[in-house]
Parts: structure tokens; sequence; C-alpha cells
């Protein structure tokens, strides 16, 4: 009697093992869903740095779970929150047999630093290519492609929070021992700086941890648009705004019906029309920060003319746009850009 | 160990935070093969999905022409007219996320696709009609990106 009932509960022990294994996560469609776009397929770096061996086998699991978790808020790459841990679990094992790593384990003592003295160190030997604030120098991540950047590979901000909450004392120790190869930093052990000034310039990139500063919320009640109601007819608000426009040194394509190459040419509504333009010089620089601003592009405002007469102005709102690409320094750009746009439109519709 | 248990903290600050670093305001897909012959692929994706090809705007082309040399950078704009028709007349202020838009991005050899989530508008909506629309917007999307990504499979496949 007992022995069956023990056989049933391993009976069914296992059938739910087997069950949970054929249910596995594939880590490699995980990837390839979630990940390859900024970190390419084999792991190269495109948007996002290099996976590859030399760096894997210098890093954790426990860094590359938190990482895929947290993600690095305000540097581009986002946080997997609704992954689950087997989903999580699955990636890291697709990266460790991609490149034939193991995890490198780290002790959890902190590293007996000095952050006051490891300044002089980060000033004299890290700065050029993090920065002071460590968030890294030049503009955009990862691995430079089409526009020329100051970094075939841009340093990485550590002074992330994300970057931070990931990586223990330890492990970013062995970083600088051992540096990034493929990458350009140097590796600053075997002589090149002392122990003692490793564990001082660890404590100083652990304490930007406090210095860490959010960028400003948005104010609840902005909007992904801004509507304006113009005092002119269509046709003047038209030519106002182009005007405007050119006087702010942008360049205007040619117009577009809003609903212009969805419908045939007789029934296109022609009172509503995009204002297109754009500064190729500025926009050349963005792209090195977000090359993925195309889908936000070309700037445009559109001109309607409402079924009560009323002419109306769309105008995107900078700031909101700026937000959905998790990307700090396209925001700290767009916040200040924001604020002229702003000055052209009111001057329209005064 | 302080440090330790701030850093432990910290992660769980992150964490619990909703919408640190949201995930899907971007829909994103890369091709490993040219963008030119993905943006055909792309193209008859969109209209086997029943949208209407707008226009094409030649990005490098433009920086091109201004001394700023540039790889394959080409945004295709889509839609449907009764959609557009509906939204301008019943929320004309989203008129600016119309036509909708797909960045073809060239990577050497590589191509990005990269779209915005639709549904990065609807938390500044409560009215449900829109709901339904932004919703539908993003299975569309994301299905043509699938699409485009199992076709060229095939071609890669045959490839190597
Ligand atoms: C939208 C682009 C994007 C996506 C998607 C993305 N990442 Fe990242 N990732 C980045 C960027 C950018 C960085 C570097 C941040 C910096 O420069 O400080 C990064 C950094 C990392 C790092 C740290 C690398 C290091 O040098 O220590 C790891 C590990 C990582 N990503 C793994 C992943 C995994 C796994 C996924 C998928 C679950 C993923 N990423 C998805 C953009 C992305
Ligand atoms: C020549 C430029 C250069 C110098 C000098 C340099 N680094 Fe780096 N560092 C990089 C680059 C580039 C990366 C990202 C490489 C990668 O992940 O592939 C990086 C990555 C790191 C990382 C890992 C962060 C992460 O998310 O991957 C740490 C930690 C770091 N550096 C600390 C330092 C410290 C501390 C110093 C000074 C002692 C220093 N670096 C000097 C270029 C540099």
């Amino acid at each position: 009697m007992h022995v069956i009932r023990v056989l049933f509960v391993a009976g069914l022990l296992l059938t739910l093992l087997l069950a949970d294994a054929a249910a596995a996560p594939d880590g490699e469609a995980l990837y390839v869903e979630h990940c390859a776009a900024c970190h390419r397929l084999g792991g190269q770096g495109g948007i996002g740095l290099p996976l590859e061996a030399g760096k894997l086998a210098n890093v954790s699991d426990d860094y590359l779970r938190k990482t895929v978790r947290v993600g690095r808020p305000g540097r581009v790459m986002p946080g997997f929150q609704r992954l689950s841990d087997a989903q999580v679990d699955a990636v890291v094992a697709f990266l460790r047999t991609q490149t034939a790593t193991v995890e490198r384990t780290f002790a959890e003592a902190p590293v007996p630093g000095d952050a006051a003295r490891g300044e002089a160190v980060y000033v004299e030997h890290c700065q050029r290519c993090h920065g002071a604030d460590g968030s890294g120098e030049g503009e955009g991540t990862g691995v430079t492609m089409s526009r020329e950047r100051s970094f075939l590979v841009m340093p990485a901000s550590i002074s992330n929070r994300g970057f931070l909450a990931s990586a223990s004392d330890q492990m970013i120790r062995r970083s600088i021992v051992v540096g990034r190869k493929g990458s350009g930093m140097p590796a600053f052990g075997s002589g090149k700086l002392t122990d003692r000034e490793i564990d001082d310039v660890v404590a100083y990139v652990r304490a930007f941890e406090i210095q860490a500063v959010e960028p400003e919320p948005l104010d609840a009640d902005q909007r992904p648009t801004h509507v304006y109601e113009s005092p002119y007819d269509f046709e003047t608000t038209v030519e106002n705004v182009k005007l405007a426009l050119t006087g702010a040194n942008f360049r205007i394509f040619p117009d577009r019906l809003l609903e212009q190459g969805l419908i045939d040419e007789f029934s296109v509504n022609t009172r509503q029309i995009g204002v297109r333009f754009c500064n190729f010089n500025v926009l050349y620089g963005m792209l090195k920060i977000e090359p993925r601003l195309g889908i936000v592009l070309p700037c445009r405002i559109t001109i309607m003319e409402q079924p009560d007469g009323q002419v109306i102005l769309v105008v995107p709102n900078l700031r909101v746009i700026s937000r959905w690409f998790n990307n700090d320094e396209l925001v700290g750009l767009w916040d200040r850009m924001e604020e002229s746009f702003i000055e052209i439109i009111e001057e329209v519709t005064l | 160990m302080n440090r330790r248990i701030y850093r432990v903290l910290g992660a769980l600050a992150l964490l619990s935070m909703a919408g640190v670093a949201q995930a899907d305001n971007m829909l994103m897909s890369r091709i490993e093969m040219r963008a030119e012959i993905v943006l055909e692929y792309v193209k008859s994706s969109i209209e086997e999905h029943g949208y209407a090809i707008a226009h094409l705007q030649l990005c490098d082309g433009g920086m091109k022409d201004f001394g700023y040399p540039s790889d394959v950078y080409r945004v295709v704009f889509f839609g449907k007219v009764e959609e557009v028709r509906k939204i301008s007349a019943d929320y004309p202020e989203l008129v600016t996320y119309l036509p909708l838009k797909l960045a073809v991005i060239a990577e050497k050899d590589e191509t990005l696709l990269t779209v915005l989530n639709p549904e990065a508008l609807a938390p500044y909506y409560a009215d449900e009609a829109l709901q339904i629309q932004l919703g539908r917007w993003h299975n569309d999307l994301q299905s043509i990106l699938d699409d485009v990504r199992r076709a060229t499979a095939k071609r890669i496949a045959a490839r190597q």
C-alpha cells in the first residue's frame, strides 16, 4: 500500500519534471527575439555592446541575469521585467553556449578601496573614455558602424544605475584588471596600476551610485502632441509656418497631404497638410546618439482645417517622444530643442 | 556589508519601479541581409497586411546631399485611409503619429527594422475604442516584423 503510494508520487513528480523539461524556454529564440536587434545574432554588438567570449569569461551569471532584468535605465537597454526567471536563465545559458564560456564567480566582499584616493586614478586613467561623471565619453552606445564617432566601441556608462545594481565590486575590479581587449579598454593589472590604486578606483566607481542624478521627470500634464489654434486661415497658416521654419534654419521638404498616397488624388482631403522639415547637420549628430530616431522623422507640423473652419496645428511633443527611447542623452538634447521649437510655433500663431 | 545591502536594495528598487525602462515602446528586429533587399520584403508584407504605402523617405540620400555620408536609411510610411480619417476626426492630436512609419536601417550587411509601438500612446487615453485601435496596430506591426523575419530566413538558409 505504502509502496504504491510512493511509486504514485514518484511517478507524478517524474511527469511534472518531464513536462517542465519539454516546456523549458528556448534561450536562443528568446535571444533572437529580445536581444539580437541590439547585440547582433552572434553577439558582435551593434546599438548594444559586444557580448563575446573574452568579456563573458570574466563576468558572473548573476551579473548577466540582473542586467537582463534591470537593463540600463536611460542608457538604451530596456529592463526585461516580464520574462520569467526560467526565461532569463535560458537566455544566460544560451550566451554561455554561444561563447563557450563558464561563469566566473566573485566573492561578495566589497573591495576595500578609498574613493577619495581613487578620484586621482580615475581622472588620470579612466576619464578620457568614461567621462567625468562616468556616463561614457562621446555620442551614443555600442559599436560604431555607419556614422563616424569618437570610439569604435563606445565606452560603457559605469555610473548607470542598472550597471551598478548588477555588478559586484569584485567583478568591477576584474574588468579593470583584465580590460576589454576587443573594445579598446586597456588592462590595468600586471603593473599598470598597483593593487591599491585599483581598489581605490573601484571604490570611486561604486560611489557614482550615490551621485547619480535622475533625469527630470515629465510633468503629469505633458501630452504626446501640442495642439494650437491658428487665428489665420488655412493657406496663411501654412505659409507662416514655412516662413518661421526657414527663418530658424530648417530645410523644408515638399508638402504632403495627410492622406496622400493612401487614396486616389481626387478623393484626398486637401485641407490637412504636413509641413515636413529637417536640419541635416543636427539630424546627423542626433543619429550618432540614437540610430533609431528615424521612426519619428522627419519633423512634421500638421495643419488641419476643422469642419467648423477653425485651423489647428498639431506639433509633436519632443519631451514625451524622446523618453520612449530610454536614452538620456537624447532626452537632454530634445528638452532643449523643444523650447526653441515651441517658440517658433507660438510666433506663428500669435 | 553596507555596500552590499545598498546594492541589493538598489536592485530591488529598480525592479519594483514600473516602467523604469519600458521594454516595448520600440519594436525591433534584425535581419542578416542587406537593407535594399529587406526593404522589398518590408513593403510587400505591409501591403499584405492591408495597408497602402504612402511614401518612402530616403534619409540617407538627404544626408548625403548635405555632405553627411550614411548607409541606407529609409523610412516607409503606410496607412489605411479609413483609419487616418477616423483618427483625424476623433483624435486630431494623434495625426502626428500617422501614417505609421517603419525605419529600415543598414548596419553594414545587416538590417535593423524599427518601429514605434503605437501602444506607447495608450497611457494618455482612457477611451476604449482608441485602445483597441492602438492594440490592433501593435499586432499588425509585430506581425509585419515576424513575416519579414520568416520570409528572409528562408532566403538566408537557401544561400548557405
Ligand atoms: C535596445 C537595445 C538593447 C536591447 C534590446 C538589449 N540590449 Fe543589452 N545593452 C544595450 C546597450 C546600449 C548596452 C550598453 C550600455 C552602456 O553603454 O552603458 C547593453 C549592455 C548589455 C550588457 C552588459 C555588457 C557589458 O559590457 O558588461 C549585457 C550583458 C547585455 N546588454 C545583455 C542583453 C541581453 C541578454 C538582452 C536581451 C534579453 C539585451 N541585452 C537586450 C542595448 C540593448
Ligand atoms: C580607451 C578607453 C578606455 C579607458 C582608458 C578605460 N575604459 Fe573602461 N571601458 C571602455 C570601453 C569601450 C568599455 C566597454 C567595452 C565592452 O563592454 O565591450 C569599457 C568598460 C568598462 C567597464 C565595464 C562596464 C560594462 O558595462 O561593461 C568598467 C567597470 C570599466 N570600463 C572601468 C574602467 C576604469 C575604472 C578605467 C580606468 C582605470 C577604465 N575603464 C578605462 C573604454 C575604456
